[in-house]
């Protein structure tokens, strides 16, 4: 009798536990609310936040506050210096990874902790000669998905400019494109910035600043922020766009808009890092963020956005005609980053180390002088 | 701040237990001024004046005017001021004479629509204005692809653009200020010169303009400051070459901590600026000359129909322009891929889709937080313009003058000086204010104060003395009078004071962009961000969510307040 109640008893355990599998594993619970600071877009945040709130109610029975505070990557920088350790949010997430390692050691971040089989998926490293690095060796952050920097063009505006479609970044200096090409100042836009530097370290210092001078008399319109370098080409009111993301051209691509995406070999790509703030409010649901997006769920947001996953283990795929076929198609065919060779040539390192002289030197030698340049070329 | 031991308004209050309250009434509204006003703006100068260390330097200064680039942004700044207010007076003066001069069909409609484009939410006209006039807006298409015109016409992508839609923004400005002047110039003064033989431009030289010198001088003091502290419109239009351009992108520039000196550096000099803008026009922006919101009625004289007819296509032609930035968002709104045609070829709601979630928090915040403004601008407000319109209390005209200033200082500037002061954690509580919700109300109310203040001051001043007095000395009490007598005549001038704040406030991004946390944004802050984080339709669908919430305020407020808005011209 006892032991067939016991039984009873166990198999309704049992039964209870495969119905509701959160109950069951005695998982730790994390905090009702999450808050990012991030110059990602709100394209990709927002989807990704819904879709985290969305599993939190799956996993843990939990109605999980999500907010984010957008700001471009200077901003969200500073935000987080200026806060001192006691962060109104708990992650900081994209711009370039230097920032990172600058925070960590200001004691601005703490270490995320990820479960190994989370932190083994990832590769440490992409891309040749320069390795463009995907995670913290130290654990303070970690990549999330990859997405170049690249051209954006307006197909019609073109040809009626009689200037055949883009391939590199020197089809950028043809002079029939004179005051048709939008860009965003290197001091605003870490997109911009990174690409800046890939320009620079590419043809080196002189002949760098020399091109991008010539960009410069080409250039119609500096945009106040890289989000609007897409927008103005997708509307176009300018035929060519530097320095853009590629999921930002494909939100345009998405809201019914003619416009083309090119990545140069020599495009950098960005793993989009993510990290938890020291002092974070909310340090747990921070962590089951971080590891929910890089399992197949979280990939797969942006993988549906014009990303590319961050482990070789996925690849962007869909049936025919989804957004994720679009991404593929919108983005020159890849479907993942670690089937190709990776040519890179920015080192991180070494645009950190001169962040600001390039910022300034861009002030002085284009910014300032921008009529004389307009004359000159 | 002596005034803290005045015996304030002592010629009204009888008894010494009144004196005590109104003294400390008195002295709390400075306390309110001295903290969140004069304490954040002192900070900023501090800041300016300072090095790193905390050492007194002018350096910071001297880096600034030996700046080619910023010396540029300086006086292009002021060429900016000077165009816009040469350009919004030509058109503001002809249609406040239009309207209060003359009799001429749809009259009573222009008044109300000439209102409307000054609650046009920033960054939406710009945006708008780009979507019909840019290079790819719906009048270059039409001449390229209908005219055969080569390349498209730059409207908008330079100062030209930038001086238009602060134009047809601002031009109201102009209107209402000098409408008041006007309105009380008497038009026998203006008959009997003309009977002496003095016509047309004489005329208007030699008695119409000396008289409506005073409100036209705050109007014009009001459209240079407000251009000259826009930064949204010319960054839109790549414009970066301005001062308060500069300010913003150099404070947001953390990460070069001397740049983001820079941007204190130079909202510092914008406050400077504008305290000297203030003084030099002083004699003219007393709260007197600015203050009515009420007209007497003025003779209008008929036009001849070709002029009538005149005045209603001109009228009727400002209009449809000024109506330009409202019509390219609702298109953008609802437009889908709408690329080098002159209108969208497809229409979606899917960008109302995108912003639909967080809309309702937007709007939310923005009524809540305007609401708490616009009661403390009462609160704060009203018994100020008590003290201005009806007591000798001491600091009286420094409180005068400061509510001048408080309109004339550029928005990010107050921004940014909340930031700098009061991000210490306060005593007690551990937490800063910058930390707490309740700094963008009492950031919009400070902002906003001066438009309950001029309301509640001008119905103060129809509500004659000895009204007062006369119930005084049949034994009624203070309280007594001011419920019988005083309130019931100037609720109306105080709603629509208030009214204006609040309908101010919810425009408001600039002093809100630095100090807005997640979860606070409210409707501006959002477009803010919809632009700089998302696409140009979505800021536009939130554009024209928030035109659309302005628009149904506007017409409750003209149903509450009755004539006294919708006939403001009347």
């Amino acid at each position: 009798m006892t032991q067939r109640r016991e039984f009873l008893t166990a198999s309704l355990a049992a039964l209870y536990a495969m119905t509701n599998p959160a109950r069951a594993q005695s998982t730790p619970t994390i905090e009702a609310e999450l808050n990012l600071i991030t110059p990602v877009s709100k394209f990709i945040h927002d989807a990704a936040l819904a879709e985290f709130a969305k599993y939190a109610r799956e996993r843990w029975k939990l109605n999980i506050k999500t907010n984010a505070l957008a700001a471009g990557t200077p901003v969200a920088y500073g935000r987080i210096v200026e806060w001192k350790g006691r962060p109104e949010v708990d992650i900081f997430w994209g711009g370039e990874s230097a920032l990172f390692d600058k925070l960590a050691e200001q004691k601005l971040m703490v270490p995320l902790n990820l479960s190994k089989a989370t932190f083994d998926t990832i590769p440490a490293t992409i891309g040749k000669p320069k390795p463009i690095y995907l995670k913290d060796p130290k654990g303070f952050w970690i990549g999330t998905a990859l997405e170049p920097y690249g051209l954006v063009y307006h197909p019609t505006l073109l040809k009626r400019l009689g200037v055949p479609p883009l391939k590199d970044w020197d089809d950028l200096l043809n002079p029939k494109l004179r005051g048709h090409v939008a860009q965003c100042a290197p001091s605003r836009s870490s997109s911009s910035h990174a690409t800046y530097e890939v320009i620079l370290q590419q043809y080196g210092d002189a002949k760098g600043w020399e091109w991008l001078k010539r960009l410069a008399a080409n250039t119609g319109l500096f945009t106040a922020r890289s989000r609007d370098v897409p927008s103005v080409v997708a509307k176009g009111e300018f035929a060519v766009g530097f320095a853009v993301p590629s999921y930002m051209a494909f939100e345009e691509r998405l809201a019914g808009f003619d416009i083309r995406f090119v990545a140069p070999k020599t495009a950098w790509i960005t793993p989009e890092p993510m990290g938890i703030l020291a002092g974070a409010r909310n340090p747990q649901a921070a962590r089951a963020f971080v590891e929910f997006l890089l399992t197949e769920r979280g990939q797969k947001i942006f993988m549906e956005r014009g990303l590319f996953p961050l482990s070789p283990k996925y690849h962007v795929k869909g049936a025919p005609g989804s957004d994720a076929e679009k991404a593929v198609e919108f983005t020159g065919g890849v479907r993942s980053y670690f089937d190709r060779e990776v040519t890179n040539i920015y080192d991180d390192d070494k645009a950190q180390a001169r962040y600001n002289e390039v910022n300034e030197q861009f002030r002085k030698d284009i910014e300032s002088v921008l009529e004389e340049l307009k004359k000159k070329y | 701040m002596t005034a803290l031991t005045a015996t304030a308004g002592s010629a009204q209050v009888k008894g010494t237990r009144g004196a005590i309250l109104a003294a400390i009434g008195y002295g709390l509204i400075w306390v309110f001024l001295a903290i969140f006003l004069i304490y954040p703006l002192t900070r900023i100068f501090y800041d300016a004046f300072t090095t790193e260390a905390g050492q007194f330097t002018l350096l910071n200064f001297q880096d600034f005017f030996d700046d080619s680039f910023y010396v540029r942004s300086f006086w292009k700044s002021m060429l900016l001021g000077v165009a816009t207010v040469g350009t919004t007076s030509i058109i503001g003066v002809a249609v406040a004479f239009l309207l209060i001069r003359y009799e001429f069909p749809y009259r009573n409609a222009f008044s109300y629509l000439t209102l409307l484009p000054i609650i046009s939410p920033p960054l939406v006209g710009v945006l708008g204005f780009t979507f019909i006039l840019g290079r790819a807006g719906t009048v270059n298409v039409i001449l390229q692809d209908y005219l055969g015109l080569q390349q498209p016409i730059n409207f908008m992508y330079g100062l030209h653009g930038v001086l238009l839609v602060e134009t047809l923004h601002l031009f109201p400005m102009i209107t209402l200020s000098i409408l008041d002047a006007l309105s009380k110039v008497d038009p026998s003064l203006e008959e009997s010169a003309q009977s002496v033989g003095a016509k047309g431009w004489r005329r208007f030289w030699d008695i119409t303009l000396p008289l409506t010198m005073p409100g036209y001088i705050s109007g014009a003091l009001l459209v240079f400051i407000w251009t000259f502290a826009d930064f949204v419109t010319p960054l839109v239009l790549g414009v970066h070459d301005l001062l308060a351009s500069q300010a913003y992108l150099n404070i947001v520039q953390f990460v070069d901590r001397r740049l983001f000196k820079m941007g204190i550096v130079i909202s510092a000099l914008m406050v400077l600026l504008a305290i000297i803008f203030v003084l030099v026009a002083r004699h003219y922006v007393t709260i007197k000359d600015y203050s009515s919101l009420a007209y007497s009625k003025v003779e209008r004289r008929r036009l001849s129909p070709v002029k009538r007819w005149a005045a209603v296509a001109f009228l009727g032609g400002l209009m449809f322009i000024s109506f330009i930035p409202h019509m390219g968002v609702t298109l953008a709104a609802f437009g889908r891929g709408w690329s080098l045609t002159p209108f969208p070829l497809e229409y979606t709601t899917q960008f109302f889709e995108r912003v639909s979630i967080e809309t309702p928090k937007y709007i939310l915040n923005s009524f809540v937080y305007c609401g708490i403004a616009v009661t403390i601008c009462l609160v704060v407000g009203v018994p100020m313009a008590w003290v201005l319109a009806r007591t000798r209390a001491p600091g009286k005209n420094t409180l005068d003058a400061m509510t001048t200033l408080i309109l004339a200082i550029p928005g990010t500037a107050i921004g940014i000086a909340y930031v700098r002061a009061f991000h210490y954690p306060l005593p007690f509580i551990d937490t800063a204010l910058t930390s707490m919700w309740i700094i963008l109300p009492l950031v919009l109310a400070m902002r906003r104060l001066p438009y309950t203040v001029r309301g509640s001051y001008a119905s103060l001043l129809l509500v004659h003395k000895s009204m007062e007095e006369a119930a005084g000395s049949v034994g009624a009490t203070q309280m007594r009078i001011f419920r019988d007598i005083t309130f019931p005549m100037v609720w109306k001038g105080i709603l629509v004071g208030a009214l204006f704040s609040f309908m101010t406030s919810l425009q408001e991004a600039s002093a809100t962009l630095f100090l807005t946390l997640g979860g606070w944004e409210m409707m501006p802050f959002g477009i803010f961000t919809f632009y700089i984080s998302g696409s140009q339709n979505e800021a536009a669908a939130l554009g024209f969510i928030l035109i659309m919430v302005a628009a149904v305020s506007l017409f409750v407020i003209n149903r509450i307040a009755g004539t006294k808005v919708g006939g403001l011209f009347g």
